[in-house]
């Protein structure tokens, strides 16, 4: 019996117990994608916190696959985290939607930033009709990634800005060994690293300027996409779809089974902090197609509309935007800090590596698409083309069923 | 049965248990695995060394202590709520006779033929609606109750015989005391069962987590190595370490439970 | 989710346990005494009653009327009449995945029950360590199925895997389990049946030790072998049984999620060969976010348990023995 009435207290224990601990002090949430990012952003937080005591800073990391459904699920129970990053692709449906704090006001009376600090046009991404909603964090480039001891194994010249489209094929082809399961390159099926930079060296373009017409089934849309393919089925110099599924690109990359690697670089510190690859691969600029052509784009932090902290949110923001954050970032060899003074230091960071060649395609890079619902067509052109890399339908019929879905998404956004 | 047909028996038996087994021990082997022994072919079969580290590479990239805490709070709370609040709403419904009750117990019963699925999204608005978002109360709270909870232990109180409350009765005591001092002792094993299965639902439930508690600073071990997995997609070694650490707690319950889980489920089955 | 466990019959009527007290013999009607049990019987059915009611059957209420609007971003949402049932009619994936759901459990409910037939019946010999193999069989079925997905996909891998290592040392390259379309609904079958086969099997047991030891004698003074026995009589004896069993393991495989969720996963290219229609519920309400749409999917999803178990309680009398 004395036991029935201890469970009975522990009943209403455990039920009061679990509501939330009162809390003295403001705690912020920061949540993003990269975990490979955490410990420099762990760093900037511990920095802002000695700054402002009484404010503390809780790092969340989503990983990119679960990211956006997260944060959706997250805005749509209205809660979202105080502070948290956004891309292009998503960012207007968040401001369009009135989920983001807008900072102009606070922006402009900060003593620690200024908006020139960054890049016009990363900045510019960051508006919505006229309000700044985002303090740029920082910039990527696309860059070829390959395997210094499989190219010196193979007897192949590295790749240099001189590299065409073919003398990717002909590497590729000299570097795959079957026999030992080890592949040329890794025809990923990705949009920012991948198909999206083709599509544009073959002098198309993904979705045209005011946002109502995709070129992804014109004929330099299909061929930017049938470049990948290709690699797959044709001169099968790629690992299969299925196998890529089974044993994500770049890890492959990661365990040498892999020679060349488009990627960004924000997977330099990555790839710097890998017992396998931190000297055995560099990278060099993307190949030629019909022309030049690099994907940029630069993330952004951002405050939810709704936040119960404000004024410390904004501290924060103001601190990530700063010469003290983007040196942090910088000096790790984390990522291109979106502070143009810093950007070199970046370059720097990881001898071994020529990250350079992520600069020097600056001249002749394209934005990342974007649209109010970019991040719902995004997903739909993966879901069309999915079938065409597993070698189930032609690129052409894959190229022309998301053009028609892509097509009903934008037709939708004018609405 | 003759000495062949038991070692006939006992092979096929052991065959299987191997296959039953074998995925636990390949777990545990990888888990003590290095990046490349995992990865290599032929395959490492024997770990060179036990890598302790990948288990604390769980804790050092992942908040999986929170995780923990997460899990096993909720848990508890929502085993002790259910047993307690169905065990005495199946009292009510099994020994005292009042209007409606009837169709109120078919009201509550009808929720065992309906897939969560069809509730879940109005359900988690509820919860936004009260704020409850990353929170342990959502986790919590609408797990407290449960029709299948009370439509077990009704089934346990009606078999009791009818003197028992009669000298409660005629000592003055009301229905709370008498179920409190009689008849929640003498459901001792339905409670068990009912608690074992609370448990079980609770520790590994996936979707409503996943839904509701977005920060993983609030997500229960489920949801947590979903997000592991997420992350490290291939980094196997580390993969079995987090799940093995996310399993334990329940495989020793069960170890030392055992006989209240086996005869639990065979309850379940056997009282319609 | 894994399903409730549903009970093995119809409910059975109601014993009245009317308490005769004092005051019980007043003949008003309704006395002291009445009022005070009605009092304590609602208060006691009252956190269970509320609960049920505010976190089931009024959600349950409210997914009809989602199921009839449309929504855009966040949550902003509006009337949208039928559209979300006409959709339904043109969309292709969704009639997939209830295939897919289909092929799922037609693969391993029969599979699954049969198996742990055997085992149970191989256990109910009185063989020695009997609880130690039913320990070890029954160990899938308390772990977390995020993990038990985990560890199959592990095994799966077609590159590292244990299995196509093992079938490589006996000269045979093993396909792409989980990302070749004509195995991954394979794959997905053996993990469901491997991790049910120890639930299952208990039921069985206890069903089995149930079953009177004098239909064995008589067969056994009729010289009936141990096939004839079991056809003849356990197998028989063993259908009230068997329905339960099915009937809860076709509920809870019509309701598969984590499986696909942690071994397919969204971008796989066989996704839309494997994914349940509980996969694509979610995928439509918390990836795609058209909650409408998806409230609508858990409708059809409601009913067509609704008619399977209908259908089941139905055809129970043809085969069911009770004795």
């Amino acid at each position: 019996m004395k036991r029935f009435r201890v469970v009975l207290l522990l009943a209403l224990v455990a039920a009061l117990g679990l509501s939330a601990l009162a809390q003295a002090q403001v705690t912020l949430s920061y949540r993003f994608w990269d975990i490979n990012q955490a410990p420099a952003m762990e760093a900037i937080a511990r920095a802002f916190e000695e700054k402002n005591p009484g404010v503390k800073v809780e790092i969340e990391v989503i990983p990119w696959g679960q990211y956006w459904t997260n944060l959706e699920t997250a805005a749509t129970g209205r809660n979202l985290p105080d502070i948290f990053w956004l891309n292009a692709p998503n960012f207007e449906l968040y401001a369009g939607n009135g989920m983001l704090l807008p900072i102009d006001d606070r922006l402009a009376k900060s003593d620690l930033i200024s908006i020139d600090d960054y890049p016009a046009a990363l900045a510019a991404i960051y508006n919505h009709r006229g309000k700044q909603y985002g303090i740029p964090k920082d910039m990527d480039t696309i860059g070829l990634w390959y395997n210094t001891e499989l190219f010196d194994a193979a007897g192949i010249a590295y790749p240099d800005e001189n590299w065409t489209w073919d003398d990717l094929v002909a590497a590729a082809k000299a570097l795959t060994d079957e026999a030992n399961q080890v592949w040329g390159i890794a025809a990923e099926l990705n949009l920012q690293s991948g198909f999206g930079n083709t599509v544009h060296q073959a002098g198309g373009y993904i979705i045209n300027e005011d946002r109502t017409k995709t070129g992804i089934a014109e004929p330099e849309g299909i061929a930017g996409l049938k470049f990948w393919t290709d690699l797959i089925h044709v001169h099968k110099v790629s690992p299969s779809m299925a196998q890529m599924t089974d044993t994500e690109p770049v890890s492959l990359f990661e365990s040498g089974r892999v020679a060349m690697y488009f990627t960004g670089s924000w997977n330099a510190i990555r790839f710097a902090n890998n017992e396998y690859t931190k000297d055995r691969v560099d990278v060099a600029v993307l190949p030629k197609g019909k022309e030049r052509a690099v994907i940029i784009h630069g993330l952004s932090n951002v405050i939810a509309a709704n936040t119960k902290h404000p004024e410390e949110a904004w501290k924060f923001v103001e601190f990530l935007g700063s010469r003290e954050a983007m040196e942090i970032q910088a000096k790790t060899g984390t990522v291109i800090p979106a502070y143009m003074a810093l950007q070199d230091s970046w370059v720097t960071s990881i001898p071994q590596f020529n990250l350079k060649a992520f600069m020097d395609q600056l001249d002749y890079a394209v934005p990342y698409p974007a649209s109010v619902r970019a991040g719902h067509w995004q997903q739909l052109l993966v879901d069309c083309l999915i079938p065409a890399w597993s070698g189930e339908i032609s690129i052409e019929d894959a190229a022309r069923d998301a053009e028609a879905q892509i097509q009903e998404v934008l037709a939708s956004e004018k609405r | 049965m003759n000495k062949t047909g038991r070692l006939v028996v006992h092979l096929i038996l052991i065959a299987g248990a191997l296959l039953m087994v074998g995925p636990f021990i390949w777990m545990i082997l990888t888990s003590f695995m290095s990046l490349g022994e995992s990865t290599r072919v032929p395959p490492v079969i024997i770990p060179s060394e036990l890598r302790w580290q990948n288990y604390l590479r769980v804790f050092t990239s992942f908040p999986f202590l929170r995780f923990y805490w997460n899990t096993f709070s909720t848990t508890v709370a929502k085993v002790v709520g259910q047993v307690f609040f169905c065990s005495m709403a199946a009292y009510a419904f099994a020994r005292i006779r009042f209007p409606g009750r009837d169709f109120l117990f078919l009201l509550i019963l009808s929720v065992l033929m309906v897939p969560s699925q069809a509730y879940i999204i109005p359900r988690y608005l509820l919860m936004a609606d009260l704020g409850w978002l990353n929170t342990l109360t959502a986790l919590t709270v609408p797990g407290l109750f449960s029709s299948f909870g009370t439509f077990l232990l009704r089934q346990f109180f009606l078999s009791l015989p009818t003197e028992l409350e009669e000298a409660a009765t005629l000592d003055g005591c009301n229905h709370f005391q008498i179920y409190y001092k009689i008849f929640a002792p003498l459901a001792k094993s339905g409670m068990i069962a009912l608690a074992i299965f609370v448990a079980l639902w609770s520790w590994n439930d996936l979707m409503w987590p996943l839904i509701v508690n977005s920060s993983p600073l609030k997500m229960p071990l489920s949801a947590g190595l979903s997000t592991l997995q997420g992350q490290y997609g291939t980094d196997f070694p580390l993969l079995m370490a987090g799940s093995l650490m996310a399993i334990a707690p329940m495989i020793l319950m069960f170890i030392i439970l055992q006989n209240q889980f086996v005869e639990g489920i065979a309850l379940t089955g056997s009282k319609g | 989710m894994s399903g409730l466990p549903m009970r093995g019959g119809p409910p059975k009527p109601f014993v009245d346990q009317e308490v005769r007290g004092k005051g019980v013999d007043d003949v008003s009607g309704i006395n002291k005494k009445k009022l005070q049990d009605w009092f304590w019987a609602y208060l006691m059915i009252f956190p269970t009653l509320a609960g049920t009611i505010i976190f089931s059957i009024w959600p349950l209420l409210q997914s009809f009327y989602l199921s009839f609007t449309e929504w855009g971003a966040f949550g902003f949402y509006e009337w949208g009449g039928t559209v979300n049932f006409e959709r339904m009619l043109g969309d292709s994936v969704l009639w997939q995945s209830l295939r897919n759901t289909l092929v799922f459990t037609v693969g391993s409910v029969p599979f699954g029950i049969a198996l742990s037939i055997i085992v149970a019946v191989l256990l109910n010999t009185k063989i020695r360590g009997m609880s130690t193999y039913r320990t070890l069989y029954f160990l899938p079925v308390v772990t977390m199925p995020v993990a038990v997905a985990m560890v199959w996909r592990w095994l799966y891998n077609a590159d590292f895997g244990l299995i196509n290592h093992i079938l490589r040392s006996v000269g045979i390259t093993g396909p792409r389990w989980l990302t070749d379309p004509k195995y991954a609904m394979l794959s997905l079958i053996v993990v469901s049946v491997w991790s049910s086969i120890g639930y299952n099997m208990v039921i069985f047991l206890s069903g089995l030790q149930g079953i009177s030891k004098q239909y064995y004698e008589s067969a056994d003074i009729d010289g009936a072998n141990a096939f004839v026995k079991f056809f003849r009589i356990t197998l028989p004896l063993l259908t009230p049984t068997i329905f339960f069993v099915t009937v809860t393991s076709l509920i809870s495989s019509f309701q598969v999620f984590e499986l696909i969720f942690t071994m397919i996963g969204i971008n796989s290219p066989v996704i839309r060969h494997t994914q349940s229609i509980v996969f694509y519920f979610y995928r439509q309400a918390f990836v795609n976010m058209d909650k409408g749409y998806a409230a609508a999917i858990s409708l059809v999803l409601f009913v067509v348990i609704l008619g399977v178990t209908i259908v089941q309680f139905r055809l129970q009398k043809r085969w069911v023995h009770y004795e």
